[in-house]
């Protein structure tokens, strides 16, 4: 078996809150292999969207080491968090979170500009993205042209235009009718299956759970 | 009505925006209010200079007294004539010289012009405010001279004990200053008339005639007389009404240039308030479509916005305003264009310059908010129901 | 698609506030420039003075007068190359009263060869050499009351006394053009002979002030006082100072009014530092949740502050540039031209300085920036979990 795709070790997180400590993740152990496709399950508040914060460098833990794609994550200097982010991973939010102000094409590329890639190589990447998703007949829309699932559609083709090796989700079907979340969850089938993605999930949809590979439930900072 | 406490905390919530327009248009209100009040004040120093009792004669066609002369001889027959008030040393009637001199500003690069004024004996009681404010009065004929006290320290020599050159070797000193009840003759220095006139060489001559008329009202008939005899080639005038004209060109001057900077400047102030108001509709869309399906007007809706929008501005407009009375102690002096020498000023705040100054503040945020308001009055109750 | 099309996108987000801020900036650059031309043309007749030209005058007060066989001493004074000299008449139309304009009684002989600046045709010139009772009028004064070469005028002096049987009727012999910004191009000038002879004997054979040319600029301090130090000793003593000191010293009297210009001036550029600072943070505060977007994909802070800054700047610089286009129109050829007919004693060139237009231009995208700071240094700083949880 190769080295886990994200390894947790006796990681704690606590906020304060108006002089009250919240202790939301305690001493927690947590492993997801390469090339799964887990969904994170639990109630409000269960930290559920902090432990994602965490695996995704959003956040830093109050204690334990964090290790994802074999790199220490908890570690590192903002600057470099950001450059590993930028390499590393894709994101997906509940809301989409695309430009308004950017076409569907231009919103993929975003990640790009990052990287030393030429721009005609950047529009390529990202054209090539959004046949991956199916809106190759978008591509000169806007944002507010689209319906919600294609927008997540086109969000999705924003995490994968770098090619990361992790895809993080923050209930990605949240904001979408039944059709537009299958559609979604397909998608991300296949960039599993097909493209080996290792992709986390955090949802509240039983359906969206039933896709992935593992299920994991968290309650009160622990795994049940 | 939607209540005014939902408007104060809405501003109150944006602290940033708000104190960054309402100063804005603050920094117009001050601007306009110190303008005005310097206007103002050129008004009131040279209002309080002239009185209605007392009758200037001049030579026909001058415009100021500087460039005005009258012979000796005719200094007496002013005071023969009726309506004349008489004291116990006869007619009250005084002729004065008018010069200017160069004199050295401190504090100040350069040399500037300072009104100095040939006095007779008959010159105070024209002048009954008068009061001297520190030191004595100069001794008749000496090289003594008396100064206005607002051009203390202002020049070079003129403090108490301090000299300077009527012309060249002829050395006066200050030996006292004076008040005259805020007016323009505080920015003069007074010297003996005949020193003066010998220094300046002016020997029978003066620049004009102040006479002290019985009362207000002989004053149409005294300038008949004057005016009649065409081969004195006089006119009469009332004081009040000679240091009125003076003051008009300077306080338009001010009046007009404060006017339009200040209205360069409500433009961009107000465009301030527009744009912060079009974000407060904005990031309200919401609460506004919630009042209407609680069952608000548009009108309601229009109101309130417009009365956030005259609030935010007010409270600048008090500022400003608040800020202006600070110039309150602060002296302008200026070239008094009549007389071409410096006269000291200062920022005279009224009542009603800073309700004018606050209510223009208001009409800023009226304008400025009245397009933010109509798009919120067009919000619809269903905004309320949308994610 | 670069990083700064990408930020220059940003700039038409909210097209309305945009276009408002833009306007803001260009009305405070506009008014800036207004007062800065004011504050420019007041000054400018002691900048662009000529600095071979020495004014004696007396030395206490420009009322009064100097002895006339003082200008033969000028003339043979080291150093001095030709010398004219004058009187003020003061003067006004009775039919137009309330036009103020300088009417000054010179020499008519070197009057225009001192004054070379001011330029009248050869033949006009010659007329009115022999013509006693014959005027030169600057063109402004001409256009603006309607005088034509060949009219007859008649003036009031408010100092010389009117006699109705021998009244100051003149022949308007030419028209004088400028040929340097700081002239007036407002002033009547007649035979000082003819004022001469009309003045009782007792003031006859006075001159108000000599002007002279000297041969070297560069000596013109020297020469200024060897002038005085000719006349110490004698019954009046003289000031003589080169064109441009003497201007100066004139408008030391409205120091205080050039400064409270300079002060109005620096408030309206706060006033549109605080309209971009608001507009800016409005920005911020709207996008904060794009922002922790843009961090999460592995944007950097300093990527966040560069489009925060970046946006701010060009919208500074596009309202500098639209205040610049609108002040020059409006400026020139509005109330310049009004002012310069006018008021041109005092404002005989009001035109916008073209270093002001950089200094304005220069204030728009460094206080835009200035402005954006704090709100550029907050939106980097965000928390990136922080800046998601915001909803716009």
């Amino acid at each position: 078996m190769t080295a886990p795709m994200i390894n947790l070790r006796q990681v704690s997180k606590s906020y304060d809150r108006g002089g009250e400590t919240l202790k939301v993740l305690q001493a927690l152990d947590f492993e997801v292999a390469s090339g799964s496709f887990e969904a994170l399950m639990g109630p409000s508040g269960s930290g559920k969207s902090t432990l994602l914060n965490l695996i995704a460098g959003l956040d830093r833990p109050t204690a334990g080491t964090i290790e994802v794609a074999g790199t220490r994550i908890d570690t590192l200097g903002e600057g470099a968090l950001a450059k590993w982010r930028a390499n590393t991973l894709g994101f997906i939010f509940q809301a989409y979170n695309l430009i308004p102000v950017l076409t569907a094409v231009e919103n993929v590329e975003l990640p790009l500009l990052l990287a030393p890639v030429a721009s005609r190589e950047r529009r390529r990447r990202a054209e090539t993205a959004l046949r991956v998703v199916g809106l190759e007949d978008r591509s000169l829309h806007y944002p507010r042209q689209l319906s919600g699932g294609q927008e997540q559609r086109v969000a999705i083709a924003r995490a994968i235009v770098n090619d990361p090796t992790l895809l993080v989700a923050d209930e990605p079907t949240g904001d979408l009718d039944r059709a537009s979340a299958d559609d979604v969850l397909r998608l991300l089938e296949t960039l599993n299956k097909e493209l080996k993605k290792t992709i986390i999930m955090v949802t509240h949809d039983p359906v969206a759970a039933e896709r992935a590979t593992v299920v994991r439930r968290l309650d009160k900072g622990s795994l049940a | 009505m939607i209540p005014v406490r939902y408007n104060v905390r809405s501003l109150a919530v944006r602290k940033t925006t708000t104190i960054a327009t309402a100063a804005g248009i603050g920094l117009v209100v001050f601007v306009l209010a110190s303008s005005l009040m310097l206007a103002a004040g050129v008004r009131k120093t040279l209002g309080l200079s002239g009185r209605r009792d007392v009758a200037l004669v001049m030579r026909k066609g001058s415009d100021a007294e500087l460039g005005s002369s009258i012979e000796d001889p005719q200094v007496g027959l002013l005071g023969s004539l009726s309506g004349v008030r008489r004291g116990p040393r006869g007619a009250l009637v005084s002729g004065e010289v008018i010069v200017v001199a160069a004199m050295e500003k401190l504090g100040a690069s350069g040399v500037s012009n300072v009104q100095l004024r040939g006095m007779t004996e008959q010159s105070h009681e024209l002048r009954p405010q008068f009061k001297l404010v520190s030191g004595r009065l100069p001794r008749a004929g000496a090289d003594e001279v008396l100064v206005g006290q607002r051009l203390r320290g202002r020049f070079r020599g003129l403090d108490l004990d301090g000299s300077f050159d009527l012309r060249k070797n002829r050395p006066v000193k200050v030996v006292g200053f004076f008040s005259d009840g805020g007016s323009s003759y505080e920015s003069e220095v007074w010297v003996d008339l005949d020193v003066l006139r010998t220094s300046y060489r002016r020997e029978g001559f003066v620049s004009s005639v102040r006479v002290q008329l019985e009362s207000e009202g002989k004053f149409d008939g005294f300038q008949a007389l004057v005016e009649r005899d065409k081969r004195l080639g006089l006119q009469a005038m009332r004081e009040a009404t000679y240091f009125e004209k003076q003051s008009e060109g300077t306080s338009l001057f001010i009046t007009v240039m404060g006017s339009v900077v200040s209205v360069f400047f409500a433009l961009g102030a107000m465009i301030g308030a527009m744009i912060t108001m079009y974000a407060a509709v904005a990031s309200r869309q919401r609460e506004i479509g919630t009042l209407r399906a609680l069952g608000f007007s548009r009108s309601a809706v229009l109101g309130s916005f417009l009365l956030e929008s005259v609030l935010l501005a007010t409270a600048g407009g008090v500022m400003g305003a608040a800020a202006s009375v600070a110039m309150g102690t602060v002296h302008f002096s200026m070239i008094n264009y009549a007389s071409w020498s410096e006269v000291v000023f200062r920022f005279e705040p009224t009542a009603a310059i800073l309700g004018q100054s606050v209510g223009f503040a208001a009409v800023m945020g009226l304008v400025g908010g009245l397009l933010p308001a109509v798009r919120a009055a067009r919000i619809a109750p269903a905004v309320a129901m949308r994610g | 698609m670069n990083l700064a099309s990408f930020a220059a996108r940003n700039v038409l987000r909210n097209r309305f506030r945009t276009v408002l801020t833009v306007l803001g900036v260009a009305v405070a650059v506009v008014a800036f420039l207004l007062l800065r031309t004011v504050v420019y043309a007041w000054t400018m007749a002691a900048d662009f003075a000529a600095k071979d030209r020495v004014v004696t005058r007396h030395k206490v007060t420009f009322i009064m007068t100097l002895p006339k066989r003082y200008v033969d001493d000028v003339r043979t004074a080291p150093g001095i190359k030709v010398v004219t000299f004058a009187n003020w008449f003061g003067g006004k139309d009775p039919k137009h009263d309330t036009e103020f304009f300088s009417a000054v009684a010179v020499d008519t002989k070197s009057f225009f060869q001192v004054y070379d600046e001011m330029r009248v045709a050869d033949a006009d010139l010659e007329r009115w050499q022999t013509d006693r009772s014959g005027a030169i009028v600057g063109d402004v004064l001409a256009k603006k009351l309607g005088w034509h070469v060949g009219d007859k005028v008649t003036l009031e002096s408010g100092i010389y006394p009117d006699d109705p049987q021998n009244p100051w009727t003149f022949t308007i012999d030419g028209i004088y053009t400028a040929m340097a910004k700081s002239v007036d191009r407002s002033t009547f000038v007649f035979h000082w002979d003819r004022l001469n002879d009309r003045i009782a004997t007792r003031g006859q054979n006075e001159v108000g002030w000599i002007v002279s040319r000297v041969d070297d600029p560069r000596h013109v301090a020297e020469t200024s006082l060897a002038l005085d130090r000719l006349f110490d000793d004698r019954e009046v003593q003289t000031l003589s100072q080169d064109e441009g000191a003497f201007n100066a010293s004139f408008l030391a009297g409205f120091s205080a009014v050039l400064r409270a210009i300079d002060v109005v001036s620096l408030v309206i550029l706060v006033i549109m530092t605080l309209i971009l600072g608001n507009t800016v943070a409005m920005g911020v505060r709207e996008r904060t949740n794009e922002y922790g977007v843009l961090r999460a994909i592995g944007f950097f802070p300093r990527h966040i502050a560069a489009f925060v800054l970046g946006e701010a700047v060009v919208t500074g610089c596009v309202g500098g540039v639209l205040g610049i286009v609108l002040a020059y129109p409006l400026i020139e050829r509005g109330m310049g031209r009004w002012l310069e007919e006018n008021m041109g004693v005092m404002f005989p060139y009001f035109r916008i300085e073209t270093s002001m237009v950089a200094v304005a231009l220069g204030a728009s995208v460094v206080l835009a920036g200035a402005a954006a700071a704090i709100p550029a240094w907050r939106a980097s700083r965000l928390r990136v979990t922080d800046a998601l949880r915001r909803v716009a």
